[in-house]
């Protein structure tokens, strides 16, 4: 499969269409200014739309109740997604259904907003595959740009200010100056909540507050669903494309108590730039298909006792013993798979917070570094590694 | 766990339910900007609902082989409680609706909303206490063990227990994973937040706001490893001062003397059933464990001691003669702390109640 892609690469342009079929998105390439562009902007008439699927994410399950059990059917969904480019900028449109509009900033304590995220893999000198899906993975940096469906919300600590925090009724103003306190606090008032973030795993995601990103998201509803947008430079401090940019997209429902890891998601999808060389390896390792029986994979996978840690169906061990493999086959990609079967400390999932599980840890420490507790299948024979692989992407919820 | 834990005991023998804790936390901490609803302090009758509506059975914390148990987050309205206001701008003013005083929304809920109602049937058996609660600094906390962001730390030097607010993203998981319910969702900043055991206050020397302005001085604070202090005598030295629901796994740190002498219950006719108690043992079981029986034996024996004799350390400690005999900080300690850390050491701002291990005689005022 790899010498197939590596060859049709030679095509240049002519083979972007043609990867289309396996999920790559084709960016079209515009001389307007993208910075900022809205998801109603006219330029998107341009744009070529490809369906992603996004699964839902059930490698750690977290612990609330109520939200485990509105989303414990969750069936994956599709996503039309899209991409302009300038010589500067890329900006890419997400359209996904979705029957509520859940905007945050309600005075209450346990509702949710909808949102959506697009990850980028980081510049990185080492090689190997692409970053963990999960928000990268040690020494596999990503960037992750957040939207999340918005009201009115004033936000003093976003400021940092503090002269305006003090309840009105506590203030000693009366009449006008009252008045203009309101005025000021609602001035203050912010209507965004846009993030960005650098992440070399789950729960290593930090925001980026310098103004070193100088991305801009934006969604609108309409008719049963969201439309998002979010354009960034094609190269900055953090992400450096190539003429293919992997990109992932993750969407939130908050009618279903959707937020961190309560998402649907995608795996790496390659975003190639129209008139620009692929790049080849993350072409083909996006676009690689498992070459093993899935049967075979299947019995394999008894044999080799994987359910006895991890969770191939919801009967098996305890989700925090290990990642849930429930979807494994939606959101990773071959590459990935293998990887972790033959090196299973190459990327370990952080999971958990180590307290909440103390003693079935995915990990320990060793000189610093994360070592899966995992056994190592490296002696597992090539085709034996191929048919776990198939089977494992096999693994994914149907699409709703 | 922390290098040092600093706790709190509360004598429930001494709760008078007078709320002055929880206006002296909500006054410092959470009057405005989105925490209106929060209460850091509460004090709830026992039994009764409780803050938020039974928050005992929302789960969260671990089960017995340490794992973090799945739990529910309350909802603000039915389960908080919406903070009203009452129109005193348009009853000033002379609007419209002038002339009826009403609140602004109108309330089906909130903290005590079933105050002094208690159990049992008057005046035969009915009986309750109070229960002041506020964040158990817990050894091994439960909202810091559900959050995948690690945005909640707990202080090497004190144990207390805080959340990052720069790294806190409102997910909520905390809440879940605390068993008292004890971490709130701040909507408007979109971050939970919590009690902070008054942490700028400590580090001067001066105890948490709940406990200095304590009318019933029922509140000690000082640190778990210093024997000096009336927590250590308290809680190891006697025993009589036990964690709450200890069976949630969290090791909380806040200890609680449970309340010790009950009156009898009345027969039909009104006279008293000798020998009988109101209050059933088996509640404090379930809210102190077994370690209640021997709490309760040994402060009946240190009463009688105390009437006997005339003479009971533990007893000179619960009546707490001087207000500054409940406090022991430690205020060269916070300094060290800051100096080994390169922070900004200030010389604390009152110096009543520091007289910890670290804290040099004269002082350095």
């Amino acid at each position: 499969m790899n010498k197939v892609i590596t060859s049709l690469l030679s095509l240049g342009v002519a083979c972007s269409a043609a990867l289309a079929a396996n999920g790559a998105i084709s960016a079209v390439k515009v001389s307007d200014k993208l910075d900022g562009i809205s998801a109603e902007s006219p330029l998107w008439a341009k744009a070529k739309y490809t369906t992603v699927t996004l699964y839902p994410q059930t490698a750690v399950h977290m612990n609330d109740k109520k939200a485990n059990e509105a989303n414990a059917a969750d069936k994956a969904k599709n996503a039309q997604v899209a991409a302009l480019y300038n010589g500067k900028t890329l900006a890419i449109n997400v359209k996904w259904a979705d029957g509520t509009k859940d905007v945050q900033g309600a005075y209450s304590s346990d509702t949710y907003s909808d949102g959506f995220a697009l990850q980028f893999a980081g510049a990185t000198k080492k090689s190997g595959p692409l970053p963990y899906i999960g928000m990268g993975s040690d020494g596999r940096p990503v960037v992750v740009h957040l939207q999340k469906a918005t009201a009115s919300v004033y936000e003093p600590n976003g400021n940092k200010d503090v002269s305006t925090q003090i309840n009105r009724n506590q203030t000693n103003l009366f009449g006008k100056d009252l008045a203009d306190y309101d005025a000021k606090v609602a001035s203050l008032a912010k209507t965004d909540y846009e993030r960005s973030f650098v992440g070399e795993g789950f729960r290593s995601l930090t925001e980026i507050k310098d103004g070193s990103s100088a991305s801009a998201a934006a969604m609108v509803y309409s008719s049963n669903g969201w439309s998002g947008t979010v354009s960034r430079p094609l190269k900055d401090a953090y992400v450096n494309s190539t003429g293919t940019v992997p990109v992932a997209i993750a969407v939130w429902d908050g009618s279903k108590m959707g937020r961190n890891g309560l998402k649907n998601l995608s795996s790496w999808v390659a975003v190639n730039l129209e008139g620009m060389k692929p790049d080849a390896k993350i072409v083909g390792e996006i676009a690689e298909e498992a070459k093993g029986d899935a049967a075979k994979g299947k019995e394999a996978l008894a044999a080799n006792g994987c359910a006895g840690c991890h969770q191939v169906t919801a009967a098996d061990a305890p989700s925090f013993m290990a990642p849930s493999l429930q979807n494994v086959g939606g959101y990773s990609t071959v590459a990935y798979l293998r990887e972790s079967i033959l090196k299973p400390s190459a990327v370990v999932v952080p999971g958990y917070n180590r307290n909440a599980h103390s003693n079935t840890p995915w990990y320990t420490i060793e000189k610093g570094k994360r070592v899966s507790t995992m056994t190592d299948y490296s002696f597992l024979d090539k085709n034996t590694v191929n048919d776990i692989v198939a089977y494992l992407k096999t693994l994914k919820a149907e699409v709703e | 766990m922390s290098k040092r834990q600093l706790a709190m005991v509360m004598d429930l023998n001494k709760c008078i339910g007078c709320q002055t804790c929880t206006v002296a936390c909500k006054t410092q901490w959470t009057n405005r900007n989105g925490r209106e609803y929060m209460y850091w302090n509460n004090v709830e009758t026992y039994p009764g609902t409780g803050y938020p509506k039974h928050w005992m059975e929302l789960g969260g914390g671990f089960d017995a082989a340490g794992d973090l148990q799945p739990g529910v987050i309350p909802n603000l309205e039915a389960d908080y409680g919406v903070p009203w206001d009452y129109n005193y701008e348009s009853l000033m003013g002379g609007m419209a609706d002038s002339n009826t005083f009403h609140p602004h929304v109108s309330p089906t809920w909130g903290p005590n909303w079933d105050e002094d109602q208690g159990a049992g049937a008057f005046p035969q058996d009915n009986y309750f206490f109070y229960l002041p609660r506020i964040c158990n600094h817990c050894t091994n906390p439960g909202c810091l063990s559900a959050c995948p962001r690690d945005a909640i730390f707990k202080r090497e030097e004190d144990g207390v227990v805080l959340v990052d607010l720069d790294r806190c993203q409102g997910y909520r998981y905390c809440i879940a994973g605390c068993p008292y319910k004890k971490i709130y969702f701040n909507p408007k900043i979109s971050k939970s937040e919590k009690c902070i055991l008054c942490f700028p206050r400590i580090e001067q020397g001066l105890p948490p706001a709940c406990a200095q302005q304590c009318v019933g001085r029922i509140r000690f604070v000082g640190f778990l490893d210093d024997e000096d202090s009336q927590v250590y005598k308290l809680v190891h030295k006697y025993k009589v001062a036990i964690g709450l629901r200890s069976d949630y796994g969290t090791q909380p740190n806040v200890y609680y003397i449970p309340p010790t002498e009950s009156p009898a219950k009345f027969d039909a006719e009104g006279k008293i059933i000798e020998g009988s108690t109101r209050l059933p043992i088996e509640e404090l079981e379930k809210l102190f464990g077994p370690e209640v029986h021997d709490s309760i034996a040994t402060l009946k024996a240190e009463m009688k001691k105390r009437k006997e004799t005339g003479e009971s350390e533990l007893l000179d400690l619960l009546i707490a003669y001087q207000h500054s005999d409940m406090f022991r900080l430690d205020n060269n300690y916070y300094q060290q702390v800051a100096k080994e850390n390169k922070r900004n050491p200030l010389a604390p701002v009152d110096t009543r109640y520091i007289a910890g291990k670290f804290t040099h005689a004269g002082g350095h005022h």
